[in-house]
């Protein structure tokens, strides 16, 4: 898709350091994410790509070092600067969240479910429902709108979560091993489906993954290992 | 099964040892508690049939006159005393300060056989016996204000014959002419044991739904405190069972943990009653303090309680645990709840149907059958048990209308968790819900026996400073001037009026006004005095219940000169030892037909001792039904906060504000408590109506005093401080970074 | 797997005589089946014509295993030509990333840089096969999907050798 020297960065960190006790999760990142871009973020266990996913999407302050979003634009804002109350803001407005499993409200309805981020942002329920069952129905899940989470399937569970996490159509979309609980088969369904949608949107995305065929998806990947970005790494595009 | 096993099962870490504290602890509260609560329930009615003596009223001093017609009906015959009777008469309004001292005159031969509770031979006249209460009363008053009421000491009544050790009783001696003088004197050859005459199985019914509805919300605390920590109880469970031990095996584990901390903890609790007996002991209840001996239990007693939570606790922590589910990996029956259906207001509606059939048995059968007690305790309790079970359907039906109506997020979040897991959220508030049934009952029970305002000082209505006593019939005009004479001279008497009549006010002759001089009627607290030298005022001006003042009215001058007196009136400037020294001028002054009495005497006199005296226990007990209620809750709410650390904390990363999560604990805390809290209420004083109009049908109930709305906010107060307390976990143990699983 | 470059790689450490090459090469990489010497000293000899080795100074006799032979500087950079040069991702590339990877700890070079550019190398093989997939016919599918698969198993290992590569050369080292 995009290259380094043309790409418009969205997201960018600079030296980001965090420890958690005596761990230090992050040394030293440096890392732009690209407008428009389908980033996959890889690495062993503990290497931490989580916390760099947290600190990037401002649920983490780090330690040290910053991250801007939108640092080309005219009023570029540093999110690590931000307190708690600007940051849930801005999460709820310009990012979405895919997690494994198990994020959705087991005593909500799977409507309900994707509703919640627009109810949140003030939308009145009625018009949460038509548009959440519109977006349900896009991700192949006509008639399912009143189910629990328990009676779905896992494939459908996780479109569910892809549905809350886009119905407020976010600038950045983050996944954290999104595919991760789900076989072969239903992971490809999951992430084709998520990816059509971010791509005809023009969302951003970062992804987690230690899957190297969910990478295989994204248009670039960058390696953590140590807390560092993967030294001598060639990223490639 | 293998003591290894069970060693490491048990005690496998540091914080076990907490947990085991925390049972024992709380069951050593709950026993104590429940020991002294039964304990006093047992002293209330030892302290009744101690002084059921006091109830005996004898038989007529006087035979029925031969003629039927009244006109004719003088003074009957009088029957004479023998030796196997004395002469009492029971005085009803002997009072000193604020305390109604219960004063028998009794006058018997030398020969008498008769033995009076607590003192045996009857008194000589002039004579005394008191309760040690009353004689260090005595004592310690200056003599002109008690003392001579009485004449000289002559013993203290026997503790078997004091309902307790504050007890004001006295019993002089009198002449027998003295005594028959107004009639009112009874002969008496034994005295009654039935402390509650005809309604004694109403009282021991009204006893056992009292001793019910405390008790309830004790076994509630034990209930609480064996179900510690159970959420990360059954990860251990769940671990056991994966390196292989058969759920026998863990059930079993579940049920020694929780006994063998319970025994040690109702043991502590029986030490704990006893060592705080004595202090118990110094609660006044209905006025009294009780014997520390009236509320020893018992040994048999204190066993099968200990025996009762031992058992229980083992039960109850066995049959949780294999209803859980544990497998080996972890619980499988968590979410699934069984929807609660209609069939749950079964036993409220089957509680109501016994206790308002038992009542109707009275008030339109006009028949008491035994049926109707094990009807009306059986009933009580249903409607207990009853509200804990309809409370998660109400729950579901309410939460079913708010998730329809629903707006905000913490709306649809809050009325979803309620509709697919009623159960578990009416959970939390059940406690609260039954605490506050029960002190609405009590409330509503009490309430019969409020006491009555002080009256205000108006112009018109008999003043609260002053003392009256009506005169006998036989006494000139110059025995009472002698009287008001001598009262006059007393410190703190401001004035003394003597009121006349055609005749003595208990007599046939007497007329419907009571005449006086127009100098005195200032004393009487009247402020337009018609000019004339003699005035008049209607008769009702004596009565405590008369509300409306009266006015005066002119007399002719030469009227008091045929007329005798039938009142005086002293006027004090209210201080109690004026008081008292007004009315034992006035008792001793042998012209009085009655002890004097004023219109603050009214609240001092109650027939309703037995509710009176649950009414504090219910106090009581309602204050530890709340405070546990609010620990309930608490806990309650915390644990249902840890069991959705994960999901909250997912919501809290995708934005959703803190104050949405608060809004949300809230909400599923108050939806059902306010619905089955009005239910409660409702319920309550419905149960109480029907409590008090099975007792005595002229009973009546009025609003509850302020007490009970302190309580009730009380128990919102400690709802919302509970709900509150869990705030700080919301941010504490939703961090939103507990988004993998680990 | 190039047995003549791995050959050049070992005399990378140090000077050696070929009758200790051929020990050498069967101990790190001839489980199963050793080098016949024939082979060792036809490499050599090509080696030394290409200037990629010389030998040192003849001892007596004359014979090929009495000869001492040395890298070049022009063998040097041949070596590390083909340790930093990715091989195109196929089933059969195990065993030439295994010799590099060996060779590059026992040259004291850096492994970790080599196995990321071969890492990087089949991700972009698998992208490719990713976007190949859509839009085409099932049958298309499942060939890339068969592709995908055995470059994920290369990975793995390549992922797998990254996380051992410490362990890996400390018993290399001490060996």
């Amino acid at each position: 898709m995009s290259t380094n020297d043309t790409a418009v960065p969205i997201l960018s960190a600079r030296g980001l350091h965090h420890s958690f006790g005596q761990t230090e999760a992050l040394r030293g990142i440096d890392l732009d994410v690209h407008t428009g871009e389908v980033l996959a973020v890889t690495g062993p266990s503990g290497s931490g790509k989580s916390t760099l996913l947290h600190c990037l999407a401002g649920v983490l302050v780090p330690d040290g070092g910053s991250v801007t979003y939108r640092p080309a634009e005219l009023a570029p804002m540093g999110i690590s600067s931000l307190g708690e109350p600007k940051r849930a803001r801005l999460r709820l407005t310009d990012f979405g969240f895919v997690f494994q499993f198990g994020q959705l409200l087991p005593e909500l309805t799977a409507v309900d479910n994707v509703s919640i981020p627009l109810l949140l942002s003030g939308t009145r329920r009625p018009e949460a429902q038509r548009r959440s069952t519109e977006l349900l129905e896009r991700l192949g899940l006509e008639g399912i709108g009143a189910k629990l989470p328990g009676e779905l399937s896992g494939g459908q569970a996780q479109r569910v979560a892809v549905a809350r996490a886009l119905v407020t159509s976010p600038a950045v979309l983050f996944a954290d091993e999104p595919t991760g609980s789900l076989d072969s088969l239903a992971s490809e369904n999951v992430l084709t489906l998520m990816l059509d949608l971010v791509r005809e949107a023009g969302t951003t995305v970062v992804m987690i993954t230690h899957d190297a065929r969910t990478a295989a998806y994204a248009d670039r990947e960058v390696i953590v290992r140590d807390g560092a970005i993967g030294a001598g790494y060639r990223v490639s595009a | 099964m293998n003591p290894g096993l069970l060693k490491l099962a048990v005690v496998g870490s540091r914080s076990a040892y907490g947990r085991l504290t925390g049972i024992a602890g709380g069951v050593a509260a709950g026993v104590c508690l429940l020991l002294l609560l039964w304990g006093g329930a047992n002293g209330l009615s030892a302290r009744d049939d101690r002084g059921a003596w006091l109830r005996e009223t004898g038989s007529p001093s006087v035979a029925a006159s031969p003629t039927e017609d009244p006109t004719t009906a003088g003074p009957g015959a009088q029957v004479p005393l023998t030796a196997d009777t004395v002469l009492m008469e029971a005085n009803p309004a002997e009072v000193f300060r604020d305390q109604l001292i219960s004063r028998r005159d009794v006058a018997a031969l030398g020969s008498t056989t008769v033995k009076i509770p607590g003192i045996g031979h009857p008194p000589e006249p002039g004579r005394y016996y008191a309760s040690p209460a009353l004689q260090r009363l005595i004592e310690s008053t200056p003599r002109d204000e008690l003392g001579d009421r009485f004449g000289s000491f002559a013993g203290t009544i026997d503790e078997a014959a004091l309902p307790g050790p504050d007890s004001l009783i006295v019993v002089t001696g009198a002449p027998e002419a003295d005594l028959r003088q107004n009639g009112r004197a009874f002969l008496v050859s034994d005295f009654t044991t039935n402390a509650y005459g005809g309604s004694a199985a109403a009282y021991n019914t009204v006893l056992s739904i009292g001793a019910i509805a405390v008790f309830f919300p004790v076994l509630l605390l034990i209930s609480i405190v064996t179900g510690l920590g159970a959420a990360q109880r059954r990860e251990r469970f769940a671990t056991l069972r994966l390196i292989g031990a058969s759920p026998q095996v863990v059930w079993r584990i579940a049920a020694v943990e929780t006994s063998v901390p319970s025994l040690i903890g109702a043991v502590l609790g029986v030490g704990l009653a006893i060592l705080l007996r004595p202090a118990a002991a110094q609660i006044p209840v209905n006025g009294t303090r009780m014997f520390a001996a009236d509320l020893t239990t018992g040994w048999a007693a204190a066993v099968v309680v200990v025996a009762v939570v031992f058992a229980a606790s083992a039960l109850v922590a066995a049959h949780r645990t294999a209803r859980a589910g544990i497998g080996p990996l972890g619980v499988t029956r968590a979410i699934h709840e069984k929807t609660p259906t209609m069939w749950r207001s079964m036993p409220l509606f089957a509680g109501l149907a016994a206790m308002i059939a038992a009542v109707l048995m009275i008030r339109v059968l006009k028949v008491r059958h035994w049926l109707e007690s094990p009807l009306l305790i059986v009933g009580f309790l249903l409607i207990l048990v009853g509200i804990v079970i309809i409370g998660p359907w109400l729950t579901r039906l309410a939460s079913r209308i708010g998730l329809r109506q629903a707006r905000s997020a913490s709306a649809v979040i809050a009325a979803s968790r309620m509709q697919q897991t009623p159960v578990a959220t009416f959970r939390s508030v059940s406690g609260l819900v039954i605490a506050v049934f029960v002190v609405s009952v009590f409330a509503g029970g009490s309430s019969i026996i409020e006491s009555t305002e002080v009256p205000p000082a108006r112009p018109g209505l008999l003043q609260p400073t002053s003392l009256h006593a009506t005169v006998n019939a036989g006494h000139t005009p110059a025995q009472a001037e002698d009287a008001t004479r001598k009262a006059r001279e007393l410190s703190g008497i401001l004035s003394a009026t003597v009121g006349f009549g055609p005749g003595a006010l208990s007599g046939p002759d007497a007329g419907p006004e009571i005449y006086l001089r127009a100098a005195d009627a200032p004393g009487l607290g009247f402020e337009d005095v018609p000019a004339t030298e003699t005035v008049a005022v209607d008769a009702s001006f004596l009565y405590d219940w008369t509300t409306q003042p009266l006015a005066l009215s002119p007399a002719p001058a030469a009227n008091l000169d045929g007329m005798v007196p039938v009142v005086i009136v002293l006027g004090t400037d209210g201080t109690p030892e004026a008081m008292d020294r007004a009315r034992t001028l006035l008792n001793n002054s042998g012209v009085t037909a009655h002890s004097a009495t004023s219109t603050l005497d009214a609240g001092l006199q109650s027939s309703t001792r037995l509710i009176q005296g649950l009414a504090v226990l219910a106090y009581l007990g309602m204050f530890v039904a709340i405070a546990i209620a609010g620990l309930s809750l608490a806990v309650a709410t915390a644990s249902a906060v840890l069991d959705r650390k994960r999901v909250l904390g997912l919501m809290r990363l995708m934005g959703m504000p803190v104050f949405v999560l608060r809004r949300i604990i809230t909400r599923e805390a108050a939806v059902p408590l306010l619905t089955v809290l009005l239910l409660s209420v409702g319920l309550g004083f419905l149960v109480a109506w029907l409590m008090v109009t099975f007792i005595d049908d002229t009973y009546q109930m009025t609003w509850p005093e302020p007490g009970y709305f302190m309580a009730l906010g009380l128990s919102l107060l400690l709802a919302l401080g509970a709900v509150t307390a869990t705030f700080g976990l919301i941010r504490g143990t939703s961090p939103m970074t507990a988004t993998r699983f680990e | 797997m190039n047995n003549s470059i791995t050959l050049l790689g070992l005399l990378g450490r140090e000077p050696s005589y070929g009758y200790d090459l051929k020990h050498s090469y069967d101990r790190y990489f001839g489980a199963g089946k050793a080098l016949a010497f024939g082979q060792v000293y036809s490499t050599l000899a090509r080696m030394v014509r290409d200037e990629l080795i010389r030998a040192l100074g003849e001892e007596t006799g004359g014979g090929p295993d009495r000869k001492k032979y040395e890298i070049t500087v022009a063998g040097q950079d041949r070596v590390r030509e083909w340790l930093f040069t990715p091989d195109v991702p196929s089933e059969s590339l195990q065993s030439n990333l295994f010799a590099k990877t060996v060779i590059a700890l026992l040259l004291d070079d850096d492994a970790d840089r080599l196995l990321d550019v071969q890492r990087s190398e089949h991700m972009a093989r698998m992208r490719e096969l990713t976007r190949l997939k859509k839009d085409a016919d099932l049958l298309r599918v499942l060939v890339c999907d068969h592709g995908l698969f055995h470059i994920e198993a290369d990975l793995r290992w390549i992922d797998l050798t990254s996380a051992r590569l410490a362990q890996l050369k400390k018993e290399l080292q001490s060996a």
